[in-house]
Order: structure tokens, then C-alpha cells, then sequence
């Protein structure tokens, strides 16, 4: 890969991250929040890596899909193409919840390939390492909200539905579905914004550590699924509003996740120290 | 003191009846006065439409009964007509059931509040023509203090009793404020305009107003500080909507499922509350199976207001727990109160034994110093303060028993005190 193509390529993943900023305020906002900037920062940053990925093709004078790297950064560069394209005909301006921060992570996956120098000290690498902890276990804590929040939402609305009033004194404490409502969006939102953060992170001290090799870990391509599952909540409720059951069983769905990705992280821990 | 409690209230009597002995409210001063010339030491009059009651206390030596009887003579023509009606309580029974009433354990809607307010204003005015000052002001004090310990530590005034008020209940359990929610009446039943009033001073922002008749759109419209929208177009704005009131007369459903549907899609699923309070019915009930759509009838909402009293039924348990305790307490502070002058005239009849017996024996001792008359002071009344000490306490500790006064008296007796 050349040298260049890589500059661009992380050029494009600083443009796209505009549009991640984007997508964490319409959730906790629940609002536009810097759409148009975004959208403007990602045609631009579209251009950059399309600079990038001819440059590399032409270097290699093949299609640039030779590892997953290259391929992560190419089909970043279609949806993020799509993406813009649906936009101008239909003006679909709820996608980008989903496209946004979707494109911004695959980008800069594929901007994690060349080897950099190493740490230039221990210390940088601990707390690089503490604040990319930090974030994630605040994720997980504000998921866990989420999904205690919506259990609680589904009860509600399942007694507001049944018509029935009084089932011991317990459910007339339950919060309104309107305060539930929010506490779900807010907890969403900043839980999102948190666990990116943090996979951020944690990339690229994966990949400072372990050069090219890090994208095979499995404890990180669960991370991803983890991360995948949450935008997919994240989506499904700004774009249709989802609530009830089904923000439910998703945030269940994501919070198990979240389980199975801290045991990889663990167990994967256990064998670096031996 | 004795204290008499005598009335009428809905649970014994049939309107016509409480109609004869209700005292319109422009002769209450003067029934007051009256009672009072008949030679109760208190009188308080309380007269509403579930009830009428008359609370009086006399002197122990002036039978409460005999006046009251006079009273109705004079006023009522015979002291007879309501007999088999009227209740007559004493002293303790008295006081409970002035606990009870204050407390709206005695209501016809047990928990209403209004009852409380019309026992105070019965009190203010018997203040105010100096009927009241004793025995009853200090109950009635009390009873106004139960009201207050009742309502807080138990839920019994706070669940919706009224179908309009229910609506506005949910209305809260579904949006949490209804601070910035809109309203749509739809059509103009009377229920309906209740309701909306209810739901406007709750605090919802926003009201729209339709109707088939535009006139009668804009007039309501102006009723609620809202804005009247034809009815024409009234569906294509529902998306606006958080809270639909249906009370139109129209003859068959006028919204259906693949209405609300649609306007739940275009709302983004954000939840919606449907009040169908029209006969027959505006909405077609399958719109309920819509989820994030919350459709109430008439008989749905009557549903959650029984439930509601059964829960007042369980509340008002606890409050008679309270009542109960509440009269214990005041009996006791009554009878510490009977014992206090007894207490004062055992310690004055000994003083003054003890002063007779010092000036006499001073006399007889003229040289003594100062010092050795101020020792023999002090030692004469450590002496009685230490016999008083015993009679006292007996005297404090059965107040308020039950077979308190048989020791009572012979205290009383022993000591020669009357």
C-alpha cells in the first residue's frame, strides 16, 4: 500500500467521523443535529478515498481488494457512494443514523493496516489502553439502563393495553412510557457515543500492538458484532421509532453481546499473560 | 365536658329527610346561638348535602340530649320526625366519628376531598360567632390533623374516581407530562368537553377542536383557548395529536385501523391515546390492536374507576387503623386534662396545710435566725412535695384507663378534695 494512498484513506476516515458526531447527537437530541456539516464532510471525504483507492489500484495494478483491509476500505467506499447517491434521489436523511457511523469504522479499519512505530512509552500504551476500558464499561453501563428501562416500558405498556388498573401496588409506582421513553433515548445515545469510542480505541491499540495481525482476533471481530447489534438499535429507533417489545428483545440482544464480547476480551487476556 | 354528636348523613337517611333537617346556610349564626341559649357550652353545625350534623358539648351537670331535643322542637316542629334516622354519639363514638368524617372515611366517595374543606368552614364559622372555644375546638383541631395524616400516609385520595378524571390519569401514565401534548376533541359531547377541560388544566398545550357543524368547531374552539379545524381535514392532522377525545354523534366508526396506521407510521410509533367516548362508538376497536395505540371506551375507563375505589376500599382499612389509634391518643390527652384539676387542688390543699402549720410554729420559735427559718421552709416542703408525689403520679397513670376513674375518685375522696 503505498504511503499516500494511506494518508488519504485516513483523511477520508477524519471527514466521516464528522458524520459519526452527527449521528450521536440525532439520537440523544433527538433531532438533526449537524446533518448538512456531515453530509458535506462525507462527500468530501468520499472523494478522498476514492483518491486513495485508485492510487493503490494503479500501485498494484489490480482491483485493491487483495486483503481485508483494502476490502473493508472498498466497500466503505461503495455504501458511502450509494449512500449518497439514494440520498440525492429520495432524500432518505434517516440512513445516515446507520451509514454514517458504519462507514466511519469500516474506513478506518482499513486505514489500520500499514505498521506504525511503536509506543513511544509504556505509559501512553496503559492509559491508552485504561481510557479505551473506561469507555466501553461506561457503554455497557448505559446499555444496561437501556435495556432495564425498556423491560420496563414493555410491562407498562402491556398494563396501559390489558385496561387493568390495579395489580398489586408495585405496577401503579411504574414511571409513565413518556419518562421511560426518554431515559431510553438518552441512555441509547450516550451508550452508543461511548462503546464507538471505545472500539475506536481499542483498534487502534490492537493494532499499534499486534501490527496486521490484530484483524484476525476473534474477541475483536465480536466487538464489531457487539458494535453492528448496537447500531442496529440505535437505527431502528431514529429511523421508525421503535419501541415496545422490540427495542426490548434488541437491547437484550445487545447487552448479551456485550457478555459474550467481555469473556472473549477475558479469556484472551488470560492466554497474553501466560 | 360531655360531648354530643347528632345528624343525618346519606347512610342514614334518604334525601327528603336530611332536606327537613338540613339548616340553610344564611340561619346557621342563628341555630348557633340558639344552641348555645339552650345551654350548650359549644356548638358546631355542619350542613351539606350528604350530610347534617350538629356537634355540641355541655357542662357534665347539662344533658347534651335535652337541649338538642329542644332545638329541633323549636326548629323543626317535633323532636320526633327523624327518629330511627338520627344518630346520637357521646364522648368517645363522638369524637371517632368527627375523626371519621374529616377523614372522608365517611363520604359517600370514600377519599373525596371536599368534605374536609365544609368542616372547616363549619369551624370558622362557629369561631366567628364564639361557639366554639373547649372541648370541641380541641377535637375538632385534632380531626383536622387526622385529615391530614391520613391523606399522606395513605393513597386514598389519589387515584381518579370521575371517568373524566381517569382519562387525565392515563393521560400521565402514558406521556409523563402532559406539558407540550396536543388534544383533539372530535364531535361535542358533554363528556367529552369535560374531559378536555380536565386535560387542559393538567396542563396539555395545545387544543383542536372539530366538528361537523364549523360553527360549533369554532365555538368550542374558543371554550379552550384552541383552534378549531375543519372537519374535512381533521384526519390528515392527527399525526399532530397525542390525545384523541371521539364524542361525535356519528352513526358508525369514522376512524378505522388503516387510518391509525398510518398516522401511528407518520407519528414514528411515538404512542398515542385514544378516548372513545361516543355512543355508539366513533372508533373501530380494532384500531386497539395497533401497537403504541392506547384506545379507551367508556366502559374501559368506568373499568379503571372501579378498580380505583376497590383501592380507596383497601386504603381507607389503613386509615381506620389510623382513626382508631388517633382516638385512643385523644382520649387519654382528654382525660389527662380531666385529672389536671384534681392534680392543682391536692398540691394547694396541702400548701396551704403546710403554711398554717409553719407560721404557728414560728410564732412559738421567735429567735430563730434567717438561715434556720429558711431550713425549716425548705425541709416543710420537700415533706409535702414528696407526700403529693405518689397521689400525683397515680393520678397522671390512670387518666386515660379504663377502670381509671374508680382510682381516681378515691384519691379524691382520701384527700378530701371536691
Amino acid at each position: 500500500m503505498g504511503e499516500s494512498s494511506v494518508l488519504w484513506l485516513r483523511v477520508a476516515a477524519g471527514l466521516y467521523s464528522l458524520g459519526l458526531l452527527d449521528a450521536i447527537i440525532t439520537v440523544i437530541r433527538r433531532r438533526e443535529g449537524l446533518f448538512r456539516v456531515a453530509l458535506g464532510a462525507f462527500a468530501l471525504g468520499a472523494l478522498f478515498q476514492l483518491v486513495s483507492l485508485v492510487e493503490l489500484g494503479m500501485a498494484q495494478h489490480q482491483l485493491p481488494v487483495s486483503d481485508i483491509f483494502e476490502t473493508m476500505s472498498f466497500c466503505s467506499w461503495i455504501i458511502t457512494a450509494a449512500f449518497l447517491a439514494i440520498y440525492y434521489r429520495y432524500k432518505a436523511a434517516s440512513l445516515s443514523v446507520f451509514i454514517f457511523p458504519l462507514v466511519f469504522v469500516m474506513t478506518l479499519i482499513g486505514a489500520l493496516r500499514t505498521p506504525v512505530s511503536t509506543w513511544s512509552s509504556p505509559v501512553i500504551a496503559n492509559t491508552w489502553l485504561a481510557v479505551h476500558v473506561v469507555a466501553v464499561l461506561l457503554g455497557y453501563a448505559a446499555l444496561l439502563f437501556t435495556a432495564a428501562a425498556s423491560v420496563v416500558y414493555l410491562v407498562q405498556e402491556r398494563r396501559l393495553k390489558r385496561k387493568r388498573q390495579s395489580t398489586g401496588s408495585f405496577f401503579r409506582v411504574l414511571p409513565p412510557l413518556g419518562t421511560l421513553d426518554d431515559l431510553i433515548s438518552k441512555s441509547l445515545g450516550v451508550g452508543f457515543a461511548f462503546i464507538t469510542i471505545g472500539i475506536v480505541i481499542g483498534s487502534i491499540w490492537a493494532f499499534v500492538e499486534m501490527g496486521t495481525r490484530w484483524i484476525g482476533e476473534s474477541s475483536i471481530a465480536i466487538s464489531f458484532v457487539t458494535w453492528l447489534v448496537y447500531l442496529a438499535l440505535v437505527f431502528f429507533r431514529v429511523s421508525s421509532g421503535w419501541r415496545g417489545r422490540k427495542t426490548a428483545i434488541l437491547s437484550i440482544v445487545a447487552l448479551a453481546c456485550c457478555l459474550a464480547t467481555w469473556v472473549a476480551h477475558a479469556t484472551q487476556f488470560k492466554s497474553l499473560n501466560q | 365536658m360531655k360531648l354530643l354528636l347528632t345528624g343525618l348523613s346519606h347512610k342514614t337517611a334518604p334525601v327528603h329527610l336530611r332536606e327537613k333537617l338540613a339548616i340553610a346556610e344564611g340561619t346557621v349564626p342563628q341555630a348557633l346561638q340558639e344552641l348555645q341559649k339552650l345551654g350548650a357550652s359549644e356548638a358546631v353545625v355542619l350542613s351539606t348535602c350528604n350530610r347534617v350534623e350538629f356537634a355540641l358539648s355541655s357542662p357534665d351537670d347539662v344533658e347534651p340530649h335535652a337541649i338538642f331535643d329542644r332545638f329541633l322542637t323549636d326548629w323543626k316542629g317535633s323532636s320526633t320526625v327523624f327518629d330511627g334516622h338520627i344518630y346520637r354519639l357521646q364522648a368517645r363514638d363522638a369524637i371517632s366519628h368527627l375523626f371519621r368524617v374529616a377523614a372522608s372515611l365517611d363520604s359517600m366517595v370514600v377519599g373525596e376531598p371536599q368534605i374536609l374543606g365544609q368542616l372547616k368552614a363549619a369551624y370558622a364559622m362557629a369561631k366567628s360567632e364564639g361557639t366554639v372555644g373547649g372541648l370541641l375546638e380541641t377535637v375538632l383541631t385534632r380531626a383536622f390533623n387526622v385529615a391530614k395524616r391520613v391523606r399522606s400516609e395513605t393513597g386514598i385520595g389519589q387515584m381518579a374516581v370521575s371517568i373524566s378524571y381517569a382519562a387525565v390519569e392515563l393521560s400521565r401514565k402514558i406521556f409523563g407530562s402532559l406539558q407540550g401534548q396536543t388534544v383533539m376533541i372530535v364531535g361535542s359531547g358533554k363528556m367529552g368537553e369535560l374531559a378536555a377541560k380536565h386535560l387542559r388544566r393538567a396542563g396539555a398545550s395545545r387544543i383542536l377542536v372539530t366538528n361537523r357543524t364549523w360553527e360549533r368547531a369554532q365555538e368550542l374552539a374558543k371554550l379552550f383557548h384552541g383552534q378549531a379545524v375543519e372537519y374535512t381535514r381533521f384526519q390528515s392532522m392527527l399525526h399532530e395529536v397525542d390525545i384523541v377525545i371521539a364524542s361525535s354523534g356519528a352513526p358508525h366508526y369514522i376512524l378505522h385501523r388503516e387510518d391509525m396506521q398510518r398516522v401511528i407510521t407518520q407519528r414514528k410509533n411515538r404512542p398515542m391515546f385514544l378516548i372513545d367516548i361516543a355512543v355508539p362508538r366513533n372508533i373501530d376497536p380494532e384500531v386497539d390492536k395497533i401497537e403504541g395505540i392506547f384506545l379507551y371506551t367508556v366502559d374501559d375507563l368506568e373499568g379503571v374507576v372501579s378498580e380505583n375505589l376497590k383501592e380507596r376500599g383497601k386504603q381507607a382499612e389503613q386509615a381506620e387503623a389510623i382513626v382508631i389509634h388517633e382516638v385512643e391518643l385523644m382520649m387519654a390527652r382528654l382525660r389527662i386534662e380531666e385529672v389536671t384539676p384534681t392534680i392543682i387542688s391536692l398540691q394547694s390543699q396541702l400548701e396551704e396545710i403546710r403554711a398554717a402549720e409553719v407560721s404557728r410554729a414560728l410564732r412559738r420559735m421567735p429567735d430563730l435566725t434567717p438561715e434556720q427559718v429558711q431550713q425549716f421552709d425548705a425541709a416543710t416542703r420537700s415533706m409535702i412535695n414528696k407526700i403529693a408525689h405518689g397521689p400525683i403520679s397515680e393520678l397522671r397513670r390512670n387518666a386515660g384507663q379504663p377502670e381509671g376513674n374508680q382510682a381516681i375518685e378515691l384519691i379524691r375522696k382520701v384527700f378530701h378534695l371536691h
